[in-house]
């Protein structure tokens, strides 16, 4: 990215619920786990991750998304690999 | 930002699961007892008695820490050993260096004569007394911007272009508004400010990628508020001066103090070209060096100068140096100059700092902080708009009861990380809406240490200069309302968490390895 393309980048009104495309790959936080699968929120857009148990939970994630509902802003996706942790967690 | 293998992503540590390291009487809040009884004693030092003195602020952590203490369950050496670990966490060492590199750099400029050039360009271009408050706003934003502490540019401007405004005929507390919400923007944008950095660090961030991702807020409150001191500056009437002082206003004034434009330049461009901060601020300061000597705007000993009693061994024989003075008064005896003033300016600061981060971490060992984040997950922050409003109004209430806004930043900084990641929002996104607020709310209330650097600054001119009566000093809680940047700056994050302007998730863009700057 160019110097003037980072000053640039971000001059949008981004949504609420963005859309996630069927098959792409993701890297994201894991907000909770019930145990057997993950909620990671991207903005109001829930994303149900099947394989992420409560060690993921606050770190970062490698997720395929294999379903998504524009209409509910809501899908599922499959747990790839750990990829990093929170900012702030030990 | 450290390049001796530190991982940015262990900025603060976090209780594993098996529950709190650190337990007390009372249950998990208590653990808040240390950062409350500071912040209790902050109000009362800064706020009802107005004794802006970090000093002061460094006995009430200690106060608050050995008073934690006597609260704990069991082993009190987990407790202390928690202070510890809390004190070494590389977010803590990373300001501070950060902080002795910039306080050097901008005291070389402000010795060299920088200040006194932007002066004899706003002379030059003609600037009157309705436009004065303006385009104060706008040479204040850069000079921050350059130097990077807010505070510094506070006391420079002050006092140099608060007089010489109020004699133009500008309205002196719209003039010191003015002044500070110059520092506000400089703060906020600077890459080597130290809030810049703290954001930055806390929110695993690259300082040039959050440099140009925040310009777009900051921008957008600057032209309001550069307006806004147009409009004023028209409406406000300044006090009645005479006029046969107004020649102090070129007084030490000279063009050949804009060169350090060029230091200035030198540092910003290696920041954001993503160089090591501590080497983009070391060229600036050997760029701030040569210039000075080269053009004659400080000699060797301005800048370091060792003043020896003349019963030291070699003090006398080597009396000819530049940088050596034989002094006689014993209370003359130390080492002076801009590198020693820069540094000595943050060295309270720093002894703060790492003693907050210690209270901090027992907050967090001790489940208070875990305590405050269930509850603000759970009550407020319920939607990505709500996290952001949460996000926004934390950090300002933290930074409008804390008076160092870096120390409030350090305090708040993993909290706006975790309830920003719990919605995948960007690292400069999270950066952006804590620097936003701990910029801002720095420098509005009269508690603020921003506010009171200036005030500060401002009971010496009476004694300066014979015109500049006792009556013309601003009183801090006059200025509140006229710091257009900070009111502004606030309004425009509190617009951004509602329609989602500038916001990015993590799936848009990740922000670089923070170790590359």
């Amino acid at each position: 990215m160019s110097f003037f393309e980072t000053y640039l980048k971000g001059w949008q009104f981004r949504a609420n619920r963005p859309s996630l495309e069927v098959g792409s790959e993701i890297d994201v936080f894991v907000a909770e786990s019930n145990g057997t699968s993950g909620t990671v929120y991207i903005g109001d857009t829930e994303l149900v991750v099947d394989g992420a148990g409560a060690e993921t939970v606050e770190k970062q994630v490698r997720v395929r998304v294999t379903e998504f509902d524009e209409t509910t802003a809501s899908g599922r996706g499959e747990l790839l690999e750990v990829v990093g942790e929170s900012s702030y967690s030990g | 930002m450290s390049d001796t293998g530190t991982d940015p992503t262990d900025q603060f540590e976090q209780p594993d699961d098996d529950g709190p390291r650190v337990e007390f009487y009372g249950g998990r809040g208590m653990s808040a007892l240390p950062i409350g009884i500071f912040i209790v004693w902050a109000i009362v030092q800064t706020a009802l008695w107005r004794i802006g003195d970090t000093g002061g602020l460094i006995v009430g952590i200690l106060i608050g820490l050995i008073a934690g203490m006597f609260f704990v369950r069991g082993n009190w050496q987990s407790y202390a050993n928690t202070i510890f670990e809390g004190m070494t966490q590389p977010v803590a060492v990373t300001a501070i260096v950060a902080w002795l590199w910039a306080g050097m750099f901008a005291q070389l400029l402000q010795d060299g004569g920088f200040v006194g050039g932007l002066v004899w360009l706003a002379d030059t271009v003609g600037v009157g007394a309705a436009l004065f408050p303006a385009i104060t706003f706008v040479l204040a934003a850069v000079f921050t911007t350059g130097i990077g502490t807010g505070y510094g540019a506070t006391v420079a401007f002050v006092g140099l272009f608060f007089p010489a405004g109020v004699l133009l005929g500008a309205n002196p507390v719209l003039l010191f508004g003015a002044i500070l919400s110059g520092a506000i923007f400089g703060d906020n944008l600077a890459p080597v400010s130290d809030t810049t950095i703290v954001s930055a660090v806390t929110q695993d961030a690259d300082i040039g990628g959050v440099v140009a991702s925040r310009f777009k807020y900051v921008i957008v409150a600057a032209i309001v508020a550069f307006l806004g001191y147009v409009a004023a500056g028209g409406a406000m009437t300044g006090l009645d001066v005479s006029a046969e002082a107004q020649a102090i206003f070129l007084e030490g004034s000279e063009a050949i103090g804009l060169i350090h434009i060029v230091s200035m330049l030198a540092v910003i461009g290696a920041a954001i070209a993503g160089r090591h901060i501590v080497e983009a601020i070391s060229w600036g300061i050997v760029i701030a060096i040569a210039f000075n000597l080269v053009f004659g705007l400080a000699s060797l000993g301005d800048m370091v100068m060792f003043n020896a009693p003349s019963d030291a061994p070699l003090a006398e024989p080597l009396e000819s140096l530049p940088i050596l003075t034989v002094v006689d008064n014993p209370d003359s005896v130390g080492v002076t100059g801009s590198l020693m003033t820069g540094v000595s300016g943050f060295l309270e600061l720093s002894i703060l700092v790492l003693l907050i981060i210690g209270a901090a971490q027992i907050m967090i060992r001790g489940g208070a902080f875990q305590v405050l984040l269930e509850w603000s997950i759970e009550n407020l922050a319920t939607n990505v708009r709500n996290a952001e409003l949460t996000m926004v109004g934390s950090a300002a209430l933290i930074n409008a009861i804390i008076t160092i806004n870096t120390a409030a930043e350090v305090a708040i900084g993993p909290y706006i990380s975790k309830i920003g990641e719990r919605f995948n929002l960007n690292g400069y996104r999270r950066a952006n809406i804590l620097d936003g607020q701990t910029a801002a709310l720095g420098y509005i209330f009269p508690w603020s240490g921003g506010v009171l650097a200036g005030f500060s600054a401002m009971q010496n001119l009476p004694g300066e200069y014979d015109w500049f009566e006792q009556s013309m000093v601003v009183t801090p809680i006059d200025v509140v309302p006229f710091v257009f940047q900070g009111w502004l700056l606030v309004a425009v994050f509190v617009l951004a968490a509602l329609t989602g302007f500038g916001r990015e998730y993590v799936i848009d863009r990740e922000s670089e390895e923070v170790a590359r700057v």
